[in-house]
């Protein structure tokens, strides 16, 4: 254990003792963009486009399908390029399946658990990973342990107490089931236990600093990047709720993928029409994923302590 | 935010020693100071104590209020007889299910392909992980261009993934099988084979997650100090072994994490199964059914809530046996130095 | 877990906070103001077709919303969930032909008795199609919305190539049964093109043939016997028969590459065309199949398909939503629905109405569908259903495609149906 004598932030690198534990060193590291240490060659390009086509050919190819006709769509060569059908797919898309309620519910929705899962993820990561209480282990057993139910059938029991409290059809029978993640927790600590050096929390206290204290100023600014992380995967899967969403809602009250399961009806389903609308919903995660990715790319650890 | 340096405020160490007295105090400090300082330790002896407890406590709130139930009622429901139709109407069985479902051929079948598909998915997709969360910690131009790109799999709808899948998977009108024609190979019935089934159906996790354990891994990246890097270039590292001295131990908490999720989602395995036939049965002869997939059809098709609960509850057994042989072997390997999982 | 107790208050707290108080009111007597929401899957139509405008401009004090979840499997998970807590259940819910047997069961008293109501006509529906709505103690929870009569759909241009006959007349004349079916395939195998195949699937041949029984894998007492029938065995053999003889395609229906197949004109013939396929047929079989496929007479016609309206217990509109379900059912409104969407109508009456009888289906190279489906009605069978049917028959098809795509032996793919069904239909 190093204790740490030299709380205050000086920006000596040197470091007498070779290599002891990880972030027992400048409270203050600079923050690694990471690739500072190294610069990336065109093989390292030619990696990440092949990567980036692959991930993203299902999504340009269902943009493609969503600009053409059913019937364009059943022949026996499927289109390779853009039709003129876009426009008015996307629009009818959006018509016949109220998305403009949709979108903002799932908004709401989604970024309410998201806001919540992170901060509570947070805030148990850290005392996880950094603080000493009775049965510490155990109960970190018991939220990994959480993570480990098949989520398929909970689903019947949860609908029995969503229709005992009446909440059939509202909102809140899809955020509070999923206002925390075990995921999240296990994320967080896993990350902080490496991220957050505890000479910091100790100059935090050395200072008289209070828990809540700390937190705000010493473990939110640590785990920012992780916190953006959880934040997408959170927001996504929350976006991308469906199971249960369509036992709790309906359509007049929908979330987007519940609203989506009325596209496509009839005998023959509009296959353009139906990717259009699974594009729509697509589409705001695309935007949530630049704004979360920003918090990523951007701050780590800057300023804890601003002494 | 100033703050006064108060001698009195015991520093926590993360050994979370007890909170050090000053004592011996050589100048005489007056009584009204004593009070305070007295009923400011108290204080944060008081929060030392305590406050990891609040920090914690909404996610078990949470959990007690939304998880616990579902868990205690699938629990329950495993002891008895009952349909989805009218899950009210229960018939205590005791540990019938269970029994039956020792000898039950398909949920070995479900449980030998879960394991085939679960090793041959998330291997290649966490080394693939790694790999690109390395390349993305170079500088680079667009580096947010190729994060979002990576991730969008985990974002595209299964609707267009399926129609995607289905288009190159096909026997008679796939792409795969008209690129092997041209090369003079026979078409390959993918959905019918067994290991060709659940190839394909690796393709999808790997296809849909590999980006996702990427971004996990470049957090973690990002927040290795670089005078680590500095120093051991310093020493002449290579680039490998700084990634592998450097980058890796570093590494060590996130990636016992991946591996421990993804060992929960292979065990759970049910959507992109589910999306290669649009059918349950995991193929004609449940050539590639998995635990979720049985699971599923036990419950939703075959309407049985008993029966499916019971499956839940022996995928939930069967990760704590996968975990204990985790644990046991890091213990063998003896690489626990001091880090527990 | 000192936290179990918390959080029952919490719960309750955040219960406090968000109250509900989405009553719709008190149940709408007389001609008070009332919205009724109808909950559907995919084929309805109700809304295109213009029905409930129409019901509305009909009956100023209703109005309708209308709740659709395009596959029937989204559907009854929601439905079956939501009926199991008799919550959350809207004013009018659909219900297909393979689930009606589990709600006339058990779950029979979760659905109002039409019976019960004035004003409420059960004799215009075909017969076989009101016994399936009917509980044993003969209460009706279903009114009946479309049926799908068969016939069999062909390809005239491949035929012709094969040195048959083309004019729907003398292709009827030739399907005399199953076995002339198959003879007609073989012949079509030796002298049509060699790349076609002469129908799409074993499992399709064996839905046609065991269709047309009475008692097919349940007993008139609501025994399970599939094993049994003389309907299973005879629609099992013939289906062997005809993926031995290379007469199929080896598809799995309604999959991606079924529908490829059409639009590729992959098949010849599809054995069992209900009048809801023709339409699925135009979309897949697009340009290549334009003035190529035709509809004959089944030898056996069945029905295929169909639903059901209901309208729960636990609505609080019960007496609007019976009125309304009545009159989408009646007659003339099946006839709408048929003309706008192709949806055939479950009512007798409906059949004898000239927009119903006179009906002719230009892609299909101006079939008289309309004859040829009232025909085909006219001849389907009461048969048995039971709670299980879907999946049985299910079970039995991938038997069928794992013969035809996995080169099991006869036999084989039968024991692995039944030992698959006997997992399946445990309790």
């Amino acid at each position: 254990m190093a204790s740490t004598t030299d709380v205050v932030a000086t920006d000596t690198a040197a470091e007498p003792e070779p290599a002891p534990r990880r972030g027992a060193r400048k409270p203050r590291g600079k923050a690694n963009q990471a690739g500072g240490h190294l610069r990336a060659g065109w093989l390292t390009y030619l990696i990440l486009i092949v990567f980036s086509v692959g991930s993203l050919f299902p999504l340009v190819w269902s943009a493609i399908a969503a600009s053409h006709t059913n019937a364009r769509l059943s022949e026996p060569t499927p289109p390779f390029w853009f039709g003129d059908r876009l426009f008015d797919n996307l629009d009818m898309a959006w018509n016949d399946a109220n998305l403009g309620k949709a979108m903002f519910n799932t908004i709401f929705v989604a970024g309410t658990i998201t806001v919540s899962t992170v901060l509570f993820a947070t805030l148990a990561g850290f005392a996880f990973a950094k603080l000493r209480f009775r049965a510490k282990n155990l109960l970190l057993l018991l939220v990994i342990g959480t993570m480990m139910v098949p989520p398929q059938l909970t689903v019947v029991p949860l609908f029995m107490a969503i229709a005992e409290l009446e909440w059939t059809d509202q909102l809140q029978a899809v955020i509070l089931p999923t206002m925390v993640s075990a995921f999240g927790v296990f994320f967080m600590r896993q990350y902080l236990v490496q991220a957050l050096p505890s000479e910091l929390i100790e100059a935090a206290r050395m200072d008289g600093a209070n828990s809540l204290r700390v937190v705000w100023h010493v473990v939110f600014p640590a785990a920012r990047p992780a916190m953006a992380v959880l934040g997408m995967l959170t927001f996504v899967l929350a976006w991308n709720e469906f199971f249960w969403p369509i036992i709790a809602l309906t359509q007049q009250n929908p979330t987007v993928q519940v609203a989506l399961t009325g596209l496509g009806q009839g005998y023959v389903p509009d296959r353009g029409v139906i990717m259009a609308g699974a594009l729509l919903g697509t589409l705001p995660l695309l935007i949530a994923f630049v704004l979360f990715g920003r918090q990523i790319v951007g701050g780590i650890m800057n300023g804890a302590l601003k002494g | 935010m100033t703050t006064d340096h108060a001698k009195a405020a015991p520093p926590d160490s993360s050994g979370g020693a007890a909170p050090r007295h000053t004592s011996e105090k050589t100048d005489e400090p007056t009584d009204r100071e004593v009070k305070k300082l007295e009923r400011r330790s108290r204080w944060y002896r008081w929060d030392l104590k305590y406050s990891p407890y609040a920090f914690i406590s909404p996610f078990f709130l949470f959990f007690a209020a939304f998880g616990l139930f579902p868990l205690i009622y699938t629990g329950w429901a495993a002891m008895h007889q009952s349909s989805l139709v009218d899950p009210n109407d229960m018939t205590w069985l005791g540990l019938d299910n269970f029994t039956r479902l020792w000898n039950d051929e398909f949920f070995w079948n479900a449980l030998r392909n879960t394991f085939t598909i679960g090793i041959i998915s998330t291997v290649p997709q966490l080394l693939m992980a790694l790999g690109l969360a390395h390349v993305l910690n170079y500088k680079l131009r667009g580096s947010m261009a190729f994060r979002v790109a990576l991730l969008t799999p985990y974002a595209t709808s299964i609707a267009a993934a399926t129609l995607v899948f289905a288009m190159l998977y096909g026997r008679d009108y796939g792409m795969i099988n008209w690129a092997l024609g041209l090369v003079g190979i026979d078409p390959v019935n993918w959905e019918a084979g067994t290991w060709t089934s659940q190839f394909a159906i690796s393709t999808i996790v790997i296809w849909r997650w590999t980006g996702y354990n990427t971004l996990i891994y470049l957090a973690a990246m990002q927040a290795v100090p670089n005078d680590l890097y500095e120093s051991a270039s310093l020493d002449g590292a290579s680039r490998w072994q700084q990634f592998r001295y450097v980058t890796i131990p570093s590494l060590r908490p996130t990636i016992i994490f991946t591996v421990v999720v993804s060992t929960i989602g292979a065990t759970q395995l049910f959507g992109e199964p589910l999306l290669l036939a649009g059918s349950p049965n995991g193929g004609s002869q449940s050539q590639y059914q998995t635990l979720g997939l049985y699971l599923y059809e036990t419950g939703w098709v075959n309407l049985h809530l008993g029966r499916a609960a019971a499956i839940a509850w022996a995928m939930f057994l069967l990760l704590i046996i996968i975990g204990l042989l985790y644990w046991l072997l890091t213990r063998l390997v003896g690489k626990s130095n001091g880090q527990e999982a | 877990m000192f936290a179990v107790g918390i959080a029952a208050t919490l719960a309750t707290g955040l219960l406090a906070g968000c109250g509900s108080d989405d009553d719709d009111g008190g149940d709408g007597d007389g001609d008070s103001q009332v919205t009724l929401r109808v909950g559907v899957f995919g084929q309805f139509g109700f809304e295109e077709a213009g029905l409930y405008e129409e019901y509305e401009a009909l009956n100023e004090h209703v109005t309708i919303e209308q709740d659709s979840i395009a596959e029937n499997g989204d559907y009854i998970t929601q439905l079956r969930t939501r009926l199991a807590q008799n919550s959350g259940l809207l004013d009018i819910q659909a219900i297909e032909v393979g689930n009606i047997a589990e709600m006339t069961g058990d779950l029979n008293g979760r659905w109002v008795d039409f019976n019960e109501y004035e004003g409420v006509d059960t004799g215009h529906f075909l017969p076989w199609k009101l016994d399936q709505a009917t509980s044993e103690d003969g209460r009706v929870i279903g009114l009946g919305t479309d049926i799908g009569p068969t016939g069999i759909c062909y390809r005239t241009d491949y035929f012709e190539e094969a040195g048959l006959p083309t004019d729907r007349a003398e292709v009827s004349a030739l399907f005399t049964d199953w076995e002339a079916y198959l003879a007609v395939g073989e012949e079509f195998a030796a002298n049509g093109p060699a790349d076609v195949a002469y129908l799409d699937s074993a499992g399709g041949m064996f839905n046609a043939v065991v269709s047309a029984y009475e008692e097919r894998y349940y007993s008139a007492d609501g025994e399970i016997n599939y094993q049994e029938t003389e309907a299973v065995q005879t629609a099992w053999d013939l289906s062997v028969q005809a993926a031995e003889a290379g007469l199929t395609d080896k598809q799995q229906q309604f999959q991606d590459e079924w529908n490829s197949a059409f639009a590729n004109g992959a098949f010849a013939t599809v054995a069992s065309c209900p009048a809801w396929m023709l339409g699925y047929i135009q979309e897949h079989a697009g340009e290549n199949g334009l003035g190529n496929w035709d509809v004959a007479q089944s030898p056996n016609p069945s029905n295929w398909g169909g639903s059901f309206i209901g309208v729960p217990e636990a609505g609080s509109n019960k007496e609007e939503a019976v009125k309304l379900a009545a009159w989408l059912t009646a007659p003339e409104q099946q006839a709408k629905l048929f003309s706008e969407r192709g949806s055939f109508p479950s009512s007798s009456e409906a059949h004898e109405l000239p927009a119903v009888l006179e009906a002719t289906h230009e892609y299909f190279q101006d079939a008289p569908i309309g004859e040829i489906f009232t025909q085909a009605a006219a001849e389907i069978p009461t048969t048995i259903i039971g709670p299980s049917d879907q999946v049985i028959q299910e079970n039995i098809t991938n038997g069928l495609v794992a013969l035809e795509q996995q080169g099991l032996s006869p036999d084989d793919a039968w024991s692995s149906v039944v030992s698959q069904l006997d997992n399946a239909l445990a309790e």
